[in-house]
């Protein structure tokens, strides 16, 4: 484990009783990465993620952020740490503009409130009152609140979840910009796609145990899916299909005109196609690979759905 | 530090924002203070101030219990808080800035209310205006602590609104912020003393109704401080960020921690009564400070003079103003009309010679001697119209204590002065009381009913130690030998020396006489008062004219040999007098009643009450200072209307009834020294006055038809008297 890395979780235990919500994880997130937790609920994903934000005591197992212990170093911690929040709230009748101050308030370093409210495009509404806010208005206040102390390092809990498909693509586009400013980030979702595009890695959490953890290429590598071709060709293909190796199935599709085919080995599968199809005289109209999302991992993996 | 002063202003900025925090704040008050100023009638006198109290009580109690419980609550349950949680910044700058905000929110209010106040209904500022301040920011921190502690213990919005609607409601009626306690029955007004917010009141009263300062209120700011203190650290070890977090039933008990200090001072208040007391003085201030006109009235001035139709005007327990005629609009004057047509006015009368430790009929063995039955004599007289009385020898402590009691309004009766123990000569008259007691108990009575100085060093060093106890005159007795007695007479010497200390100390001394000799001796002496005069020989015109010349007042005390005849004779006429029966306990009552039926006894009454009356006549047209005294206590003069039948007694003997009535009030005042406060019906003087039917100065007898008793600017609820607790 690099040394210096921005969170180290070495054999974290977090129990409620007598059930056992974390049962011993380890990973670490680097410096200026961006690392996904993924998991369904009830995962012990947010008491992870709320252990290393320091508002949850652990169990036991050795937790560094930042180098401070998030158990007793607390505000040391949280002073310079960000956090964007799923569900929270601001009063209706604060503006913007105050919430910002407020919590700027609360750090002993900070950065210029109105330049942040003007790169989050929230500059127009800043002596509106909370509650006058969208839902992606309020997420990009609600990381504006979460870079005042000019963070290194960022919690965004589901950052995207609830807003519609534009609000999304903001936020998405934003994290992508605190990337490029190599601040580290932790983050979770629902969203496998967002996992896909943002994370460097991600990590899938289940029923306390970590049970995969890499880029999201290697987990899809790791996994035994399948791979997916699809072709059209001008005409109608030959009724007799060869047998070719590595192919679990194929299916006629459009008329007979089309095919699709599932391989564990995709790039040969697809040569072999392409070389039967001239064989054939057919002219290929067109081809398509699917390779397998993570969600086709993690339900391989867990069982589960992300979503349930 | 930015972090409190950031939060404090953010949720200054958010009150003003949010209208209910707006209408809760300042206009809910507002309609209070409209109107209990309406049903207190606040334009007609000093109800302004309690009105004040309560109202500014109702707010600190609104603030903190909603402004800032269910705000906690509400932040909490909103997830607001959550946000907070993930800063460095800790519950102290949170419940701090709720405590500030809560505070200064709230100032501004009572500023307000006192400028209405002032300007709508004329009250005057209290003195320790900064003290009111002070103490409204101790009660704004620990009731929002309390508030906080409420959310503290809570799990849901659901159960904040019961828990503070029952704080809320069991505060505002139980703690005297909007009835006062004293209407309580006794258990419950000992349960208010339990109760945080009664402390918020007894604060608010102190500061605006007996314009005390916060240092007089330690109690309550005490209690206040404690309350904050306790509850505010427990809010932050319990304090959460997140709904979810769910606090254990057993921590609930810490909300029982914040009582603590009120089951203390309950307990302490409980055994002590010191807010109960307080409760009732301030309704005896409030009762007091209220506004009439009286008017189509005859007034009897107390010096002799007669407005045949006046009016008067009473305001904060004064004679505001005298008119001859009808009066102005009571409306103008802010008074509360009565019609008193057919009707006389006097001033309160006054006896001068009383004895409350002695009966006055025949006691049972119920009878005990204590305070309780000292009050309700005091009762009795106030009941009669008879508004001040002189004791002239009781025991020293017990006179004091009631003394101070009731003289302070915390019992109403009449005014009370004391001249405590009386001055005799050992086995002289005054001793003989004690003789048939056991050795053991002897001492101890005679010692606190008389002394009897062996020198004049002694003499005066008793009057000294009498003055520093705070008795308002000296009582000597100078009387020899009588038929049936062999009394001791007190020597000269040391009846000059008690005369020459009571002068320095500035006491009246009034001296005991039995017979013209002692009247001289005790002129001689130097003596302000005579009290009987003689029974056994005519006082010669001489010693009466030198009385008027020297301004010695004389007090002729007809009642008690008229009693004494009744006694012996078995005669009841003194006995069935309406106000004897409305009066006397009825133990008192059915003991006399069975001594009367029994046989007159063999040894009648002696004294010659023919020389007495011949006495008071000659003194009369010598033109000497007369009072009314009955000597009650004695039996047959039975404590309550004993000066109507004394004036009635001085007109039988041929004296016009108004020399009786000045008698009765501006002499009598005058001999107790307190001629320029009461005695008459005068502007500035104490409004302590009586209504009677008809017209006295024609029929004396009509003195007890008395129709109402003012006492002090209070129009004495007569049926109350004997029901106080």
């Amino acid at each position: 484990m690099q040394t210096d890395s921005p969170i180290q979780v070495q054999d974290l235990k977090k129990q409620y009783g007598s059930f056992q919500a974390v049962k011993g994880i380890s990973f670490e997130v680097r410096p200026g990465e961006v690392f996904g937790l993924l998991g369904p609920n009830g995962a012990g994903k947010t008491s992870t993620v709320e252990i290393l934000e320091g508002i949850r005591a652990r169990s036991s197992g050795d937790v560094k952020v930042l180098g401070f212990d998030p158990d007793r170093q607390k505000s040391a911690l949280k002073d310079r740490i960000g956090v964007c929040l799923q569900a929270t709230n601001l009063p209706d009748k604060i503006t913007v503009k105050e919430a910002l101050d407020l919590f700027a308030s609360f750090y002993s370093k900070t950065v210029d409130g109105d330049a942040l409210l003007k790169r989050l495009q929230l500059w127009e509404k800043r002596d509106v009152g909370y509650g006058t806010l969208s839902g992606g208005q309020k997420q990009r206040l609600a990381l504006a609140m979460a870079l005042i102390n000019d963070p290194q390092l960022l919690f965004l809990d589901e950052p995207s979840t609830g807003l519609d498909p534009q609000a999304r693509l903001e936020i998405r586009d934003l994290v992508e910009e605190l990337r490029k400013e190599q601040r580290t980030i932790l983050l979770t979702t629902h969203y496998i796609e967002e996992a896909e595009r943002l994370c460097d890695r991600v990590a899938i959490i289940d029923s306390g145990h970590i049970i995969a953890i890499g880029t999201p290429r290697e987990l899809q590598e790791k996994s035994s899916g399948q791979s997916t071709i699809d072709i059209r060709c001008s005409a109608p293909l030959p009724e007799d299909l060869p047998a070719w190796p590595n192919v679990a199935r194929s299916t006629r599709t459009h008329n007979g005109t089309g095919l699709t085919v599932v391989s564990t080995q995709a790039a040969r599968t697809l040569v072999e196609l392409v070389k039967w199809v001239d064989a054939a005289g057919l002219e290929l109209v067109d081809v398509n690979l699917k390779r397998p999302t993570l969600e086709d991992v993690f339900i391989e993996l867990t069982g589960k759905k992300l979503r349930e | 530090m930015k972090a409190y002063i950031a939060l404090i202003q953010i949720e200054l900025k958010l009150a003003l924002r949010n209208r209910s925090a707006l209408f809760f704040n300042y206009a809910f008050p507002l309609i209070f203070f409209f109107i209990f100023a309406q049903s207190f009638h606040a334009e007609q006198g000093g109800a302004i101030l309690q009105v004040v109290a309560m109202v500014a009580t109702i707010g600190v109690i609104g603030n903190g219990l909603f402004g800032a419980g269910m705000r906690a609550v509400q932040e909490r349950e909103q997830g607001i808080l959550r946000r907070y949680k993930v800063t460095p910044i800790s519950p102290v700058p949170l419940l701090t800035a709720s405590i500030v905000t809560g505070v200064i929110i709230y100032v501004p209010f009572i500023a307000v209310m006192l400028l209405l106040a002032k300007t709508i209904y004329h009250m005057p500022m209290p003195a320790q205006v900064s003290s009111l301040f002070v103490f409204v920011i101790f009660g704004v921190t620990a009731f929002r602590s309390i508030g906080l502690i409420i959310a503290a213990v809570v799990n849901s919005m659901q159960e904040s609104v019961i828990l503070v609607q029952i704080a809320y409601f069991a505060m505002l009626f139980l703690s005297g912020a909007s009835f006062p306690i004293t209407i309580f029955p006794n258990w419950l007004q000992n349960l208010t003393q339990f109760i945080p917010a009664t402390y918020l009141v007894s604060g608010f009263q102190g500061i605006l109704l007996r314009n005390e300062s916060i240092a007089q209120n330690t109690t309550a700011v005490l209690a206040l401080i404690v309350t904050a203190a306790v509850a505010l650290f427990v809010a932050t070890k319990i304090f959460r960020w997140e709904k979810e977090e769910k606090v254990r039933n057993s921590a609930k008990l810490w909300i029982l921690a914040v009582l603590v200090p009120f089951f203390l001072m309950g307990t302490y208040q409980a055994y002590s009564k010191d807010n109960v007391e307080k409760a009732r003085l301030d309704t005896r201030v409030l009762r007091r400070s209220r506004n009439f006109l009286y008017r189509n009235a005859r007034i009897f001035i107390g010096d002799g003079k007669v407005i045949e139709n006046g009016a008067v005007l009473v305001k904060n327990g004064k004679f505001e103003e005298i008119y001859e005629g009808a009066g102005p609009d009571p409306k103008s004057v802010n008074a509360e009309a009565v019609e008193a047509a057919g009707k006389t006015i006097l001033p309160g009368l006054i006896d001068v010679h009383v004895h409350l430790s002695a009966p006055g009929g025949i006691a049972d063995e119920t009878y005990k001697m204590d305070d309780k039955m000292f009050e309700r004599k005091l009762a009795a007289y106030l009941y009669s119209g008879v508004t001040a009385v002189k004791s002239v020898g009781d025991p020293d402590e017990l006179a004091l204590k009631t003394k101070a009691k009731v003289n302070r309004g915390q019992r109403l009766g009449a005014e009370f002065f004391i001249c405590g123990p009386l001055f005799t000569a050992e086995g002289g008259h005054g001793t003989e009381y004690f003789k048939q007691m056991p050795e053991k108990f002897r001492a101890a009575a005679q010692a606190s009913f008389a002394r009897t100085p062996k020198t004049a060093e002694e003499a005066r060093q008793q009057v000294d130690e009498l003055k520093k106890q705070g008795v308002d005159g000296i009582k000597a007795v100078l009387q020899g030998g009588m038929a049936g007695y062999a009394f001791n007479r007190l020597d000269l010497g040391l009846l000059r020396a008690i005369s020459t200390e009571s002068k320095a100390q500035g006491l009246p001394l009034t001296v005991h006489t039995g017979e013209a000799k002692d009247v001289a001796d005790a002129l001689d002496a130097g003596t302000n008062g005579i009290e009987h005069g003689s029974l056994r020989d005519a006082i010669p015109v001489e010693l009466f004219t030198r009385m008027a010349k020297d301004g010695v007042f004389y007090d002729p005390t007809m009642s008690v040999f008229e009693g004494l005849e009744q006694l012996s004779e078995r005669k009841s006429t003194l006995f069935n007098r309406s106000l004897v029966q409305q009066t006397q306990t009825k133990e008192m009552l059915a003991a006399t009643r069975k001594m009367l039926a029994t046989k007159p006894s063999a040894a009648p009454f002696e004294a010659n009450r023919e020389i007495a009356i011949a006495n008071l006549r000659a003194a009369y047209k010598a033109g000497v200072m007369l009072v009314t005294g009955s000597d009650a206590g004695n039996p047959m003069v039975f404590h309550g209307p004993t000066v109507q039948r004394e004036m009635e007694l001085w007109v039988e003997a041929g004296l016009p009834a108004t020399v009786a009535l000045q008698a009765a009030t501006a002499n009598a005042a005058r001999f107790l020294r307190v001629g320029n406060r009461v005695g008459m019906i005068k502007k500035g003087f104490e409004a302590t006055m009586i209504l009677v039917d008809g017209n006295p100065v024609q029929d004396i007898r009509l003195m007890e038809t008395i129709s109402s008793v003012m006492f002090k600017g209070e129009r004495v609820d007569r049926s109350e008297l004997f029901d106080q607790e």
